[in-house]
């Protein structure tokens, strides 16, 4: 066993986790969450597989961080202006809105 | 077991259980701050695989402003009605995601690589000044509009 390797079973286990909160739940704030956990994962396996250039991928984690900070700010900002006109933060809005 | 690997068990172990936690809790507020426990934990994981610049991004950039922004809101919002929730349809997703992921790692191989990396801070400076400074500048003002249109579509509502 090596660190590699553990590194690698945390990654795919984040992920799962995050597509099991992303499917299993109806709520727009846990789904972000969810994206988020599955977000993490994704990091710690660019790192454990991609690590033959570790300054080019410095950079590309750096980058991907700053983009996901943005996203997140976008997501929330559009959960708020949800709950404010239909005082709920279920997806199933969404489907009978017709997005 | 050497240091370095008993620190990156555990350091997986900590991360699965908050992981965990943070999409199952039923209180929004805390699964939120859960996943700033879970962004630390991530950033001591790549601490310890070598990338000490991405660590301290994350905690300052990620933890420190997006998901502190995640747990204000949602403290703000309360938790917006009953949550709906199907755990059969999510743990047969999650399942086929563990699976493809584990066979698409082993049939395409994983390359090995020495931990830590010794991560050079001048190239990536240089880098990233020099043949990245077009992508730096797009992302600086991506960031800036994504910040005024958060705010404008929050103000709409």
């Amino acid at each position: 066993m090596s660190l590699q390797y553990v590194v690698l079973a945390a990654s795919i286990a984040l992920a799962a986790i995050g597509v099991y909160g992303l499917t299993s739940s109806s709520n727009l704030v846990r789904q972000l969450l969810s994206i988020e956990v599955l977000f993490n994962g994704v990091i710690l396996l660019l790192a454990a597989i991609a690590s033959a250039n570790p300054e080019m991928l410095t950079l590309l984690l750096a980058i991907l961080v700053s983009v996901v900070s943005g996203e997140v700010i976008v997501v929330m900002a559009l959960v708020i202006s949800m709950y404010r006109v239909s005082r709920k933060l279920s997806s199933d809005i969404l489907e009978e809105e017709g997005v | 077991m050497e240091v370095a690997l008993l620190l990156g068990v555990l350091l997986a172990l900590a991360s699965i259980i908050v992981a965990l936690l943070t999409v199952t809790l039923r209180d929004l507020v805390y699964s939120s701050s859960l996943l700033a426990v879970l962004g630390s934990l991530v950033a001591a994981f790549l601490a310890l695989l070598g990338y000490y610049i991405v660590a301290a991004f994350i905690v300052i950039v990620y933890v420190g402003a997006a998901v502190m922004f995640i747990v204000l809101t949602v403290s703000m919002l309360g938790g917006g009605g009953a949550e709906v929730r199907n755990n059969l349809r999510g743990a047969l997703v999650a399942s086929v995601t563990l699976v493809v992921l584990a066979v698409a790692l082993l049939v395409l191989g994983i390359p090995s690589h020495v931990f830590p990396v010794n991560v050079d801070v001048r190239v990536v400076s240089d880098s990233l000044l020099s043949d990245y400074a077009l992508v730096l500048a797009v992302l600086l003002v991506a960031l800036a509009a994504t910040v005024i249109e958060g705010i404008a579509v929050a103000r709409r509502g």
